[in-house]
């Protein structure tokens, strides 16, 4: 019994909490745009959080990572907000079995990635069988971690619109 | 007969790719699970205070926003792989915590802390009502161990029957909300 207390770290001012508040709100508007958690790993000030796209053709997964940079002190708080970073990162993966495709693929595809890999703020990359467009964006938590609809409607775009950029991205390498 | 062998690879490597698959899903439906309790306990006012996970045990605590009681789970899978699952069925074991802020709980957890001391504490048994104290908040909460199947939450792999899982939260909240109160008032 004592135990399941103790698992947790003593986050007794609400400050503290607003990572893992945005973090449940982020799970939330995920939730609502069709995109189930399939992966979670949590520590301190870092969350990592997998989501699975379903019925997108192209992505296969797409996931968010915060860290936060600012905020657990009051005075830091008071200062400089609760400042974070989210990585954003959008994923294909090509199942090809055909090694003729394969080679072709790594001639025009990958050369051309690996040419210039950068669109803007948005690195992309290719590991093995996967494609990934990368973008990182500092935000003030406060804006988006509170439960009210204005807080909600603004991760909503964000959501939004960094799955839909991050996915124009990587479309053109699905096969 | 290179166009044909082509062909062999190919059929063995999707082949592979159907049962990486379905290693997959066994492997990741606790994770689903979390995310939609995340989600059903958002969508019922709270905020998700505490997060921890190592991706096989997952620890979570919510606070409602307006009446400011908390809730806490604990999931750990016990069929993660494809042969445990089909032979048992998806399950874990969840634990399930109610809190509310208590004015003195010090007094209170004072009254109440006998049963840790019980020699039957750590067995294991599922539905077993117990009281703990975070002093250093004033929360006062009661958990309860269950033994949960996780089919009964998931129409597909990835839909969730969120009207099920939100039954069996408040369900369980309401049990443990009942013993704490009739626990502080004894």
């Amino acid at each position: 019994m004592l135990s399941l207390i103790n698992k947790f770290k003593n986050n007794a001012e609400a400050r503290e909490s607003k990572d893992e508040a945005l973090i449940g709100e982020m799970v939330f508007t995920m939730a609502h745009l069709g995109c189930p958690v399939i992966g979670i790993k949590s520590g301190a000030d870092l969350q990592y959080v997998r989501f699975k796209p379903v019925g997108d053709e192209v992505l296969y997964s797409f996931t968010i990572v915060l860290d936060r940079k600012t905020g657990d002190g009051a005075l830091q708080q008071a200062v400089l907000g609760s400042k974070a970073t989210l990585t954003f990162v959008a994923e294909v993966k090509n199942h090809i079995a055909d090694p003729d495709d394969l080679v072709a693929m790594f001639r025009t595809d990958m050369a051309n990635m690996l040419r210039s890999p950068w669109f803007g703020d948005i690195k992309l990359d290719h590991q093995l069988n996967s494609i990934t467009a990368t973008k990182k964006q500092i935000i003030d938590i406060d804006d988006y971690a509170g439960a009210d609809g204005a807080d909600r409607d603004r991760l909503r775009q964000l959501l939004q619109g960094t799955v839909q950029e991050l996915r124009e991205k990587v479309a053109p390498y699905k096969k | 007969m290179s166009e044909q062998l082509d062909q062999v690879f190919g059929q063995l490597v999707n082949r592979s790719w159907a049962r990486f698959s379905e290693n997959l899903k066994a492997r990741e439906i606790d994770d689903l699970l979390v995310g939609a309790v995340i989600t059903a306990a958002v969508a019922q006012g709270n905020a998700l205070i505490d997060l921890n996970s190592d991706g096989g045990h997952h620890y979570l605590r919510f606070q409602h926003l307006q009446h400011k009681h908390r809730l806490m789970f604990q999931l750990t899978h016990l069929t993660g792989d494809v042969a445990s699952a089909k032979v048992l069925q998806h399950h874990a074991a969840v634990t399930i915590a109610y809190g509310e802020y208590v004015e003195d709980a010090r007094t209170v957890w004072q009254a109440l802390k006998s049963e840790v001391k019980s020699g039957f504490l750590d067995v294991g048994e599922p539905g077993v009502f117990t009281v703990d104290a975070d002093l250093g908040t004033g929360y006062v909460y009661v958990q309860v161990p269950l033994l949960l199947d996780l089919d009964q939450y998931f129409a597909d792999h990835y839909t969730v029957k969120y009207p099920v899982l939100q039954e069996h939260i408040a369900a369980v909240s309401q049990a443990c909300a009942k013993y704490l109160h009739g626990r502080i008032a004894a």
